[in-house]
């Protein structure tokens, strides 16, 4: 087990340096200048070109190439562009938000998506089916952002129940739980509506298997079918859309981020963008890669937690 | 099972076959499935809306009345008007060619590039396809709106860059759809004798794989085309989708956001129009996706 | 009615009376019987075998009795079918529940896919205990383990925890078995519990049925397309034709006197050593589609000996000297016809 999570991280290293290299051509062939950028139009020459200097922009490519993958291994991933402060330590510093955000709505997700996918899928063709059905269509069809709005305005704006502005301290429980509701309950909501579907596609597929027969053969009790017999193998292909859904979930969180005026990645990227923070935006990607690569392990680990014939070998 | 040997049952369907028999298939969807006739008639309405924009429109999307800034709905502006007084009814039609272009453009092309991509790679097999779906599965792990982001900041926000954008994300499951096949009629023998009489491989292939993932691609092509909407609609409310004063929905809802306070139909209304495209195509593809894959099947 | 041969036996020595049961199926809009008025009786203690070809009904039977036909495409009705005083026709939900897996239990055709895959086939053979008896989850787990190696898992303790997938077909078909033995039931509903297994293997869980059998006493329902399998293990024969009971008799009897025309073709098909096996018999011409069942005798249509008055109404009668040697052929039961044996060989 041990074994394999290592060398799945092993593996996942040439797509960690194949994103960093593309990263690294993308920022320098494009046009714009960072340091005219940073100091604006009214800038003169020779301060860009002082800036250029101070950021290594006038070396040669290959020597910033290396000078780029040495300092990321070590850890040092060098100074925002921007703000002057380390690459790393500004990620550190939103990082918990957005954990915080993931871990909330992918909770709120599975809560609110499995049972009613079950639920759905036991009323199969009938009036809570089919409004299960749209509802959770309509769900997935929400771009994060248009949803976001909509719960802003209900719950902040009109109702006054949660801050319009969600970013807080994170050190008081309360002020955290409160920054985090509104977030979290637009990305779970969008996360349940996928899970709901999946849960109930997979519950038909599954209560048609003869095992199920053979459970009811035995006499059990419906509710012991259906959770315990049914529902474990459904939750198989509810990992592997889970799993896909978090990439969809890291972009959905920018948009929440910006509705709700919250600290995170996502806000953190869009600033990088607008700037041409260069070091930043590296520094971003690396981290979003790593998040992937961290997620796809963790999803093939679950199928193990669920699935017995699953092997880590 | 016993039924399951039961002879009066309809025989099962003869394995998909060319254009006729996928048009039966779509008829009998949405015969089958009230719902996804209800995506048609509501996505038709919309193409239809956004061809006749310059008709229809009450107003010119860029004209400004200073008289009417931020003005809620009226007999004269249906929908309100914007912070510059512009008609927010005439920009959303026009918005929606704006929309539907981009995503029919990007979706259009990340449907041949994909196609050629995973044709190619089930091809070639080996290394070269094991290289190439490895870099597709890269691209499809990575977010596409984080994707998208990068790539339209890094190339300037433009039409023709967030076509570009939107595409290179949607390229990895097309180049999947198409891959499959490929390998297994590569095995069969008539590619053996088309190539005794004179055909090029390539050629084969495309004709033999093609007809038997169109339909497939066909429901991927409008749930994507459901997603590239949403991306477009994402980046330009970023403030990365076509330049102002040019109308997009994405773009209106983040000038109204500004005043989200006071006027908040000015985001309401375009965020609206967006959750009812994606919406009707999202139920066009899930009635199509019925009748092509049974086990999914949900009536 | 049709079940004459019922009459005879007392009503304390019925494991299982089934009289006039009809599932009925729906197809293009219409319902359509794939089992008909099919009515016997089961003697506590004893093995009836069902027979017939797939499709036949025979599986839909005991799922018919056990009450697991699926509902929304699925219809059973019957007048009765009498399992120790109730009537399992118009038992609630709540009380077939009761029923299955402890007073009746069933073995399915299916090893590879009747087992639960992500749980633990300890689990699956203590969990009827649970439920049926109330035992904790240690009690339970003993009386597994005890079954288990009755039914001749080898090492079951160190297994108890593996899961279906570590082990091979033929010790699947155990774990179900031990499953379905777990609160001892009166009847045991063995559907073709070997049509998917090797033959060696077939072999093996065949004397395992029987010596269970032997050792519990349990009556036992044995659905099989093999005649062969039915002379080893059998005490009394139905055979089954498109949903109908076509003969029923004692094994010797039906062995020694088929009486059905149909009967008598699935037994000249059976492969046997004393005869060249080149020249096996089939049936000719196929079942007819339960959407165009032919009234009257539905085998006519392949029948060798057809005449004009096949096309009449059939019943299932006693043969005048065996009253347990029941027939749904006119030929044999009409009076003024050619004799018993007569016809063949």
């Amino acid at each position: 087990m041990l074994a394999y999570v290592a060398r799945r991280l092993f593996f996942a290293l040439p797509t960690l340096l194949a994103v960093m290299t593309l990263v690294f051509v993308l920022v320098r062939i494009v046009p714009g200048d960072p340091a005219q950028t940073i100091l604006g139009d009214q800038a003169s020459q020779e301060a860009i070109m002082a800036l250029r200097e101070r950021l290594g922009l006038n070396r040669p490519l290959w020597e910033q190439y290396v000078d780029f993958l040495q300092s990321a291994i070590t850890g040092d991933w060098g100074a925002s562009m921007v703000t002057g402060q380390p690459v790393l330590g500004e990620i550190a510093n939103v990082l918990p938000y957005t954990i915080d955000l993931t871990v909330a709505s992918l909770i709120l997700g599975a809560v609110v998506g499995i049972p009613l996918g079950v639920w759905s899928a036991l009323h199969r063709n009938r009036l809570i089916d089919y409004v299960t059905r749209i509802g959770s269509l309509l769900g997935l069809s929400f771009p994060a952002f248009v949803s976001a709005i909509l719960l802003l305005l209900i719950f902040s704006i009109y109702l006054n129940w949660f801050p319009v502005i969600s970013a807080g301290d994170r050190s008081d429980p309360l002020e955290r739980l409160e920054n985090l509701a509104l977030p979290a309950i637009n990305l779970g909501l969008i996360m349940a509506a996928y899970i709901t579907r999946v849960t109930r596609s997979s519950m038909l597929n599954v209560l048609g298997e003869d095992y199920i027969r053979t459970a009811q053969a035995k006499g059990l009790p419906h509710r012991s079918i259906i959770w315990i017999h049914a529902l474990r193998n459904a939750l198989i292909p509810v990992v592997t859309v889970v799993g896909l859904y978090l990439g969809i979930l890291i972009g959905n969180s920018v948009l929440t981020e910006i509705v709700f005026n919250r600290p995170g990645l996502g806000k953190l990227i869009v600033g990088a963008l607008g700037q041409r923070d260069y070091t930043m935006l590296q520094g971003l990607m690396v981290i979003y890669t790593f998040i992937i690569i961290i997620v796809n392990l963790l999803t093939d680990l679950t199928y193990g937690l669920i699935d017995p014939r699953v092997k880590y070998s | 099972m016993t039924v399951a040997a039961d002879p009066g049952a309809p025989p099962p369907l003869p394995a998909k076959t060319g254009r006729a028999l996928l048009i039966a298939q779509a008829l009998k969807a949405f015969r089958a499935n009230r719902l996804s006739s209800v995506g048609v008639v509501i996505f038709v309405i919309v193409v239809v809306l956004a061809l006749l924009a310059p008709v229809i429109a009450p107003h010119d999307p860029l004209e400004q009345n200073i008289l009417s800034r931020l003005d809620g709905p009226s007999a004269e502006f249906w929908m309100g008007n914007d912070s510059y007084g512009r008609d927010i009814f005439s920009r959303l039609l026009y918005g929606a060619r704006i929309s539907l272009f981009i995503g029919v453009a990007a979706i259009g092309s990340a449907m041949i590039i994909g196609s050629a991509i995973g044709l190619y790679a089930g091809y070639r097999g080996g290394r070269v396809d094991a290289v190439i779906m490895q870099a597709m599965d890269v691209l499809l792990a990575f977010p596409a709106l984080i994707l998208g982001l990068v790539i339209v900041a890094m190339l300037g926000p433009s039409i023709q860059n967030l076509i570009i954008a939107i595409s290179l994300t949607a390229i990895p499951p097309f180049a999947r759809i198409a891959r499959a096949p490929t390998i297994v009629v590569k095995e069969r023998d008539f590619v053996e004798a088309c190539r005794a009489l004179g055909f090029g491989d390539l050629r084969i292939m495309v004709l033999h794989v093609l007809p038997n993932i169109l339909s497939e691609i066909l429901v991927m092509g409008s749930l994507w085309l459901a997603t590239a909407i949403r991306v477009e609609a994402s980046l330009s409310f970023i403030g990365l989708g076509v330049k102002p004063p040019t109308p997009t929905w994405g773009g209106m809802i983040r000038e109204g956001f500004e005043n989200i306070l006071d006027t908040p139909w000015l985001s309401v209304f375009p965020g609206l129009a967006i959750l009812l495209v994606v919406f009707s195509l999202n139920l066009i593809g899930d009635g199509l996706r019925d009748v092509i894959d049974p086990k999914t099947r949900t009536d | 009615m049709a079940a004459a041969p019922s009459q005879s036996v007392t009503q304390s020595d019925v494991a299982l009376d089934v009289r006039g049961l009809t599932t009925s199926f729906y197809v293009g809009g219409h319902w359509y019987p794939a089992v008909r008025d099919v009515s016997f009786t089961l003697q506590k203690h004893e093995t009836l075998a069902l027979v017939g070809e797939s499709g036949c009904g025979k599986s839909m039977t005991a799922l018919s009795i056990l009450g697991l036909v699926p509902p929304d495409t699925g219809r059973v009705e019957a007048e009765a079918i009498l399992f120790e005083g109730r009537d399992l026709t118009r038992a609630s939900d709540r009380e077939m529940r009761e029923v299955r897996g402890d007073g009746i239990s069933m073995v399915f055709q299916e090893p590879m896919t009747s087992l639960n895959p992500v749980l633990t086939i300890g689990f699956q053979v203590s969990e009827a205990l649970r439920h049926h008896r109330g035992l904790s989850r240690r009690e339970a787990s003993a009386r597994a383990l005890d079954i288990l190696e009755q039914v001749k898992i080898p090492s079951a303790a160190s297994r108890f925890n593996d899961y279906p997938h570590q082990f091979s077909g033929g010790m699947r078909q155990r774990v179900m078995i031990a499953m379905a033995l777990a609160c001892q039931p009166k009847i045991l509903l063995a559907d073709e519990p070997t049509t998917a297994l090797d033959v060696t293997i077939q072999a093996q869980i065949l004397e395992l049925l029987r010596d269970l059998r032997r050792d519990t006493g349990m009556a036992m329902i044995f659905i099989t397309h093999n005649l062969g399998v039915v002379a080893e293990l059998a005490d009394r024969v139905a055979v089954m034709y498109a949903g109908q009971i076509v003969e029923i008799a004692e094994v010797e009897h039906l062995f020694a006197r088929p009486s059905h025309p149909y009967t008598e073709a699935l037994l000249r098909s059976i492969p046997r050593s004393d005869r060249d096996t080149a020249e096996l018999y089939t049936i000719p011409g196929q079942v007819p589609p339960i959407t165009r069942m032919p009234s009257g005798c539905r085998f006519a249509e392949r029948c060798t000996y057809r005449q004009d008055r096949c096309a009449g109404d059939q019943r299932l009668t006693s043969l005048r000297d065996a009253p347990t040697h029941a027939v749904r052929c006119w030929r044999r039961t009409g009076g003024d016809l050619p004799t018993v044996g007569a016809a063949d060989d």
